[in-house]
């Protein structure tokens, strides 16, 4: 009996190494959205193009980031590309999870990534910040823009609005009028990520930041600040009840359904605008940059980045397939897969820009020039969280604006140690 | 078979090589190793390695090496505010949560119990939620508390009521969450007291009733006593599972809004896998494990009184 048992183990051992064998070539490690089912596809016409196999692993987005985490801190080697949100660059790049670039392109015969990316989509690639070496290759341009209804803010006196205040004042007549079921603004106020995407751009249009230029103190709790708190704070007045849970998602879909006249979103949910089956507004959302406040507008840019994971063992194969996944002519089929580009030939190719479903492209590209990175640091994600906290403190009104650009400043001192 | 305890193996049972021998002498330690080394795979080593971590400051980055801080990470524990915050809410949400389930499962058991014992389609239906993923029910109550979009907003609004912000608003959201898992772990009490309710002697209730006993001193004198062993062991399990809510509140609010829902199970997963100081969510970890041994001890002290 133990003798056959023996012999089951040693055959089921040998299958198992002869799978492990025959496992990827490339693993990557991506969202589970629009993004990750891009590079899926992609990943599949790869396959088939040079018989490299690419497995993908797909997460939800606060996962991708623990899962690549944890595979940097254990050096487990078991992702060799991560699909990466751009502000977690200086997590993965400072705590040696990302491969510097720079000899794979000059054993490629190449100075770096082509002139055709957009610059401020290259510039997150590079850590520090624009002038440090590459650490990955931009593959999804997201930036934050501004969509609005624009018959109703006719309706509301403002064609087109341009700054904060013609944003205030459509936004209120409309909300005013809509009887507690129609409001001017929809308002992404959930705790943590979505609370502080949704300030920055405002935070941004008023002149402010986190830190000053030369990061030696922290500028949180300043005039600039205020108004920009004071502009958040309004617009929060003129959204519906409950926005201090909501998150993009609730947001896209107030607009969608017709029930919210404007709001700061993500580009991909021009996909869901424009499709019938999801949407009562197909043809009717305009979409443009970040208004005005006391300076330019200034969208939150958050582009998906393809990273090449120091402890992966096919570091050369992941790079080919990096540089393969974000060619023109590649970056050309992620956006026919409803992925926005990353190149400037892309986004002005007119095959794409004569059609409707692509009419928000020359407003993307102007929003991804003029956009702003979420602050470069290792510890951003904590920053982020404490950030959240005040500011949700501010929106539910459990503490004052006064009060909680204070404390966030407090807190942010005490993490960064930058006081 | 096994051989016996003390004789010597004079013939083997069965033909064999040595091998085979060797495993009927072995038999006990072999039957016992896999169980024995899941154990200390998964159970025994995750635990000394969390104390080993929540001494040490541990980095990100794998070349930087472990630094010792002793007491450290534990000290923070007292200025920690988010830490605080965290406590406070899970205390909330603990006895407001296993309060209420309690209460509303020995009271539909009472109810069952005495007057429609023959409706075993009404307990069936009463067991769903229980059954379900916790992830199935956050999504569920996630929907059904959308503000626009909700059902119970829908109904508020036919109703000509105000609608409310369920999970958005600082004052609703903790009730919120605390109605959720009400109604997912009511039929887990209801479940457990309707099996004690069913072991109940009949004999104390005659002599009660011949004595002329009220039904509440029958329920006071009678059935408390009785059903303290059981009552014991849910609340033991319910507190158990409280204080380790996570699903409800990831899902719903995300420990929002202004920190009102932030309990220590999300707030370790934030230390732990967003701010990657894995050595400080190891020594809240073990925080949260110190107070559930001595609540279980407790209880299991008042369930061997009650016996």
């Amino acid at each position: 009996m133990l003798r056959r048992l023996f012999f089951t183990l040693a055959i089921a051992t040998s299958v198992l190494a002869l799978n492990g064998a025959a496992w990827a070539d490339i693993t990557i490690l991506v969202p589970s959205s629009s993004e990750g089912d891009g590079l899926r596809a992609a990943a599949a016409d790869y396959s088939k193009l040079k018989g490299t196999k690419v497995e993908i692993v797909q997460a939800p987005y606060a996962n991708v980031f623990e899962q690549g985490a944890n595979a940097g801190a254990t050096k487990s080697g078991v992702f060799d590309i991560i699909l990466m949100d751009d502000p977690w660059i200086p997590f993965f790049a400072e705590n040696g999870h990302l491969e510097d670039l720079t000899a794979y392109f000059k054993s490629a015969g190449m100075e770096g990534p082509d002139s055709d990316f957009l610059s401020k989509s290259l510039a997150i690639c590079r850590n520090p910040y624009n002038t440090g070496p590459y650490v990955c290759l931009p593959y999804v341009g997201n930036a934050q823009m501004f969509f609005y209804d624009a018959a109703k803010y006719k309706e509301a006196g403002v064609d087109a609005p341009k700054t904060w205040d013609d944003v205030l004042k459509a936004g209120k007549a409309l909300t005013d009028s809509g009887g507690g079921r129609y409001f001017g603004y929809v308002f992404r106020g959930g705790q943590g990520n979505p609370v502080v995407a949704d300030f920055m751009p405002i935070f941004w249009s008023y002149g402010g930041d986190l830190f000053n230029a030369d990061r030696t103190k922290v500028t949180i709790d300043t005039p600039e600040g205020a108004a920009a708190m004071k502009t958040f704070m309004a617009l929060r007045d003129i959204s519906p009840k409950g926005v201090e849970s909501y998150n993009a998602n609730e947001v896209g879909t107030a607009l969608a359904a017709g029930a919210a006249a404007s709001s700061i979103n993500w580009p991909n949910w021009v996909a869901t605008f424009e499709d019938p089956s999801q949407s009562k507004m197909v043809g009717k959302i305009s979409y443009s940059t970040i208004p005005a406040g006391t300076k330019p507008g200034s969208s939150e840019i958050g582009h998906w980045t393809m990273g090449i994971m120091a402890a992966s063992k096919n570091k050369q194969e992941a790079f080919d397939f990096t540089v393969w996944a974000t060619s023109a002519e590649q970056i050309k089929i992620s956006a026919t897969r409803g992925n926005p580009p990353v190149r400037t030939s892309v986004f002005t190719d007119p095959e794409l820009t004569s059609q409707e479903k692509f009419r928000h492209y020359p407003v993307l590209m102007e929003a991804i020039q003029a956009s702003t990175p979420r602050p470069r640091h290792p510890k951003w994600p904590e920053i982020e969280n404490a950030f959240g906290i005040e500011l949700s403190k501010a929106v539910a009104g459990t503490s004052t604006p006064e009060e909680a650009l204070k404390n966030a400043q407090d807190a942010v001192s005490r993490i960064t140690n930058i006081y | 078979m096994l051989k016996s305890e003390s004789g010597p193996l004079t013939a083997p049972l069965r033909p064999g090589g040595g091998l085979e021998r060797w495993a009927e002498r072995h038999l006990r330690v072999l039957m016992l190793a896999p169980t024995v080394l899941i154990l200390l795979g998964l159970t025994i080593f995750p635990s000394i390695y969390m104390f080993y971590a929540a001494v040490h400051k541990i980095s990100p980055n794998p070349d930087v090496p472990w630094d010792f801080v002793g007491p450290g990470n534990f000290v923070r524990l007292l200025s920690d505010q988010q830490f605080h915050v965290a406590l406070l809410n899970t205390v909330v949400f603990t006895v407001s949560a296993v309060t209420a389930e309690f209460l509303l499962g020995l009271g539909l058991a009472l109810l069952l119990d005495k007057y429609i014992r023959r409706m075993t389609f009404l307990k069936t239906v009463l067991m769903i939620p229980m059954m379900l993923p916790p992830i199935a029910v956050a999504i569920t109550w996630k929907i059904i508390y959308e503000p626009q979009f909700g059902v119970l907003n829908e109904i508020m609004y036919r109703l000509g009521l105000p609608l409310q912000a369920w999970a958005g608003d600082v004052d609703l959201a903790m009730f919120s969450i605390i109605v959720a898992d009400v109604w997912q772990w009511t039929p887990f009490i209801f479940l457990l007291m309707l099996a004690g309710l069913a072991s109940l002697p009949v004999e104390p209730y005659e002599a009660a009733e011949l004595d002329g006993a009220s039904s509440w001193r029958q329920f006071w004198d009678l059935t408390v006593p009785f059903l303290k062993p059981v009552i014991a062991i849910a609340l033991l399990l319910r507190v158990m599972d409280a204080l380790r809510l996570f699903d409800l509140v990831f899902i719903l609010t995300g420990g929002g809004p202004a920190d009102r829902t932030k309990v220590l199970s999300l707030y370790i997963y934030q230390v732990a896998y967003r701010f990657a100081d894995v050595g400080y969510a190891a020594a809240i970890s073990l925080f949260v494990l110190f107070v559930t041994i001595v609540l279980s001890t407790w209880f299991m002290k008042r369930m061997r009184l009650a016996e």
